[in-house]
């Protein structure tokens, strides 16, 4: 625990000191970043601690920009005064009141039922969106300024990004604070045993509500900030894409512990700006790596940590090291070959490249890993089956060795290894 | 007349199309409980697959190989994704396909490229079948609707009539005694998941040469498919024939309407009022048709989450 704490306080000072010395470039990623996060812990309020998975939860994000953007409108008009760095707070208010009217409705359904009311809400929403004109400003969305407030101009990214660092680490803070209290305890009842809830004398419905409500507040805020970044929102942040990110995050990051979406966003979203630079088929590797974690490790990478983190005295760490080396190896190779195959593609299927083939009449070499390659030579196809069979071939039996260590002190622990690892473990067979 | 006859039929014809893929959902969902987010995909696999094959060979090669492709790739989902995830529960599965959604339009994308494609049906198929009101009406249009309706007629005989049927809605209702009884379960689980996947995949095969053919056609398909099963009744195929027929006769109509909440008003008099109220009330509901099948899901799931048809919640 007390590790955590200083682990935390460590990355809290990088982050306050680090922004300065990058680029606006990177400033902008880690204020995506910073949203993503808050959004992915406010969205497993609901999904993690309180078991109700929503598909439409953009609705909630999407309320809070466009509440702000309204008021900074307002602002920016002169109609009224409202400093603004207090903005995220009305973007909280009017997403709460959303959110305890849609979690009114949705909370009556449960399971898939419930996914599919708070989908319908989401895309009754974005379908809406584009037509009311005076609402949402039509497919052109609504724009406004930031205002000056308090002796910040708010002129640069670096001091939206101090906003957005202070209300998101305020705010996980609360969410966190939350899972403490006896209600957050609640929370978490409701998701193992709803039945047992109502025989205890409480009200379930009228939790679930509250923890929706909640989790679309926090949502709000995350929106809030997103629209004080971009000064500008339009109806695409109600879009399935947005509650699919989420989902996402959430998931490759882990729901089972409150600090795992949180990871999932940040990694995720600073990939999506590292990759997305790089090559337009940034989508198809966060499928990739999504896929791979639902099947392999279905607590996410914040369960693996967790189980690593709970097993560190009882593991033969001196033997797990070859095989863990051995693992990341042979899955460096899979991955160079998915991407050399997959940048291959992209590049040889392009529109460029056959215009360029119809335009001199011959298929010219590309480059890929800063290597040129001739599309018809054997050996650059040979050269991802050369590193995929291998890999793989590797990749199984280290898996299939660490599964045994992790099991032989599975003996000795009261069969105590909690199910991620278990399952991570049987991704090598 | 004019419009009123041509919306029918159009929208008639599109509801078979929607039944076509929403059917496989639907079997589906009623048999394993798993909600397949990835259905949809199956539908813009087998469009993009006939559009290979009719290039390489046929058009009729590509009606009849594409949804065996697809058929294959949906048992392979079924056999080495979802039966691993199946222990950790229906939300597992169901994240599972959602993630696959992502990666199989992504894959389309890098194959074929973030555009349309030019799918198109042969000449000899592209003849006007009728003159209505001057107006000539495809006979692609009719042979869509003829397929969907051949597809139903199979199928229904299929399920009730045949001893498959009858295992397979065994292994439905009951699958523990199913099993019991000597049936390999597994297999049949594995056999509808394919046979949902083909049906996905034929629609698309034969949609796709007459609507565009592009990437996003998963994802601007699959939410009304999922409105469809909602409103029909989950896991009932009766149900999802008549959500079908109900959604695509709607849509065709509300495109060419310009009804809005205020001329509802309007009849009991108060028409000044509510148009000088403006945003929502005054909005025509050709503007609004997209939103509508959502509001009728919504509605059907908070009054009869069985849907029209249902009988499970």
């Amino acid at each position: 625990m007390r590790y955590a704490l200083i682990a935390i306080l460590a990355l809290l000072a990088l982050l306050i000191i680090a922004p300065p010395l990058l680029g606006t470039g990177w400033q902008y990623a880690l204020i995506n970043a910073l949203i993503a996060a808050l959004f992915a812990a406010a969205f497993n309020l609901l999904v993690g601690q309180g078991g109700m998975l929503s598909f439409g939860h953009a609705a909630y994000f999407g309320v809070g920009a466009f509440t702000v953007i309204h008021l900074m409108q307002s602002v920016e008009y002169g109609d009224i005064p409202f400093p603004t760095v207090l903005l995220p707070l009305a973007g909280a208010a009017v997403s709460l009141l959303c959110g305890a009217l849609a979690g009114f409705f949705a909370t009556m359904r449960s399971g898939v039922y419930f996914a599919l009311v708070t989908l319908a809400l989401a895309e009754l929403l974005h379908s809406l969106a584009p037509h009311w004109d005076e609402m949402f400003g039509g497919e052109a969305g609504l724009s406004s300024m930031r205002m000056p407030s308090l002796g910040f101009t708010f002129g640069s990214t670096l001091e939206v990004y101090y906003l957005t660092l202070s209300w998101v680490v305020i705010c996980i803070g609360l969410l966190y604070a939350y899972t403490r209290t006896p209600f957050g305890r609640l929370t978490l009842a409701l998701r193992d045993n709803e039945q047992r809830i109502r025989f205890m004398g409480f009200n379930a419905h009228g939790t679930k509500i509250v923890v929706f409500a909640i989790s679309a507040m926090f949502s709000g805020v995350a929106g809030s900030l997103m629209a004080i970044s971009n000064e500008t929102a339009n109806y695409s942040v109600f879009s399935t894409q947005v509650s699919a990110l989420v989902v996402l995050h959430t998931f490759v990051g882990g729901s089972t512990i409150f600090f795992g979406p949180i990871v999932g966003a940040c990694v995720l979203s600073l990939f999506t700006f590292v990759v997305s630079g790089v090559t337009h088929s940034w989508m198809l590797y966060q499928g990739i790596i999504f896929v791979l974690v639902m099947l392999f490790a279905p607590k996410g990478i914040g369960g693996v940590i967790q189980a690593h983190i709970e097993q560190r005295h009882a593991l033969p760490w001196k033997r797990l090291a070859a095989p863990y080396a051995l693992a990341t190896l042979a899955g460096l190779m899979v991955a160079c070959a998915t991407v050399f195959v997959v940048q291959s593609l992209e590049i040889v299927l392009s529109r460029e490249y056959a215009a360029a083939v119809a335009r001199t009449g011959e298929y010219a070499p590309y480059t890929v890993f800063a290597r040129e390659w001739q599309v018809f030579h054997p050996f650059t196809w040979l050269f991802p089956v050369l590193l995929l069979v291998p890999g793989l071939y590797l990749l199984r039996r280290a898996f299939a060795r660490i599964k045994a260590l992790w099991d032989k002190d599975d003996d000795d622990d009261n069969g105590d290894v909690p199910a991620a690892t278990q399952q991570l473990m049987e991704g090598g067979r | 007349m004019e419009f009123l006859i041509v919306s029918t039929l159009n929208g008639v014809i599109y509801g078979m199309l929607l039944f076509m893929v929403s059917a496989g959902l639907t079997l589906i969902f009623g048999m394993m409980g798993v909600l397949n987010f990835a259905h949809a995909s199956f539908y813009m696999l087998g469009a993009y697959f006939a559009y290979t094959l009719s290039g390489l060979f046929n058009f009729w090669v590509g009606l009849i190989v594409a949804p065996l492709l697809v058929a294959i790739i949906g048992m392979f989902i079924e056999r080495y994704m979802l039966r691993r995830v199946h222990a950790h529960g229906h939300a597992h599965e169901l994240l599972l396909t959602f993630g696959l959604v992502f990666i199989f339009e992504e894959l389309i994308k890098l194959f074929y490229g973030d555009f349309p494609v030019n799918y198109q049906r042969p000449d000899y198929l592209n003849f006007a079948i009728f003159n209505l009101f001057g107006t000539d009406y495809p006979f692609y249009r009719v042979f869509i609707g003829l397929v969907a309706l051949l597809m139903f007629i199979v199928l229904f005989v299929l399920l009730t009539r045949t001893r498959v049927g009858m295992v397979v809605r065994a292994a439905e209702r009951l699958p523990d005694t199913a099993r019991a009884l000597g049936h390999n379960v597994p297999m049949v689980f594995l056999g509808v998941f394919g046979a949902g996947a083909a049906l996905a995949g034929l629609s698309g095969a034969v949609a796709g040469a007459f609507f565009p053919t592009n990437p996003n056609m998963a994802l601007e398909l699959g939410v009304i498919v999922f409105v469809v099963v909602v409103v029909g009744g989950l896991g009932s195929l009766a149900g999802s024939l008549i959500a079908s027929l109900l959604i695509g006769v709607f849509s065709s109509f509300a495109v060419g309407l310009d009804w809005s909440l205020a001329s509802l008003f309007g009849l009991i008099g108060l028409g000044d009022w509510a148009n000088s109220l403006g945003g929502l009330v005054t909005m025509p509901l050709s503007s609004i048709s997209a939103t509508v099948p959502f509001l009728l899901m919504l509605i059907v799931l908070l009054v009869r989450p069985a849907g029209l048809m249902g009988s499970k919640n």
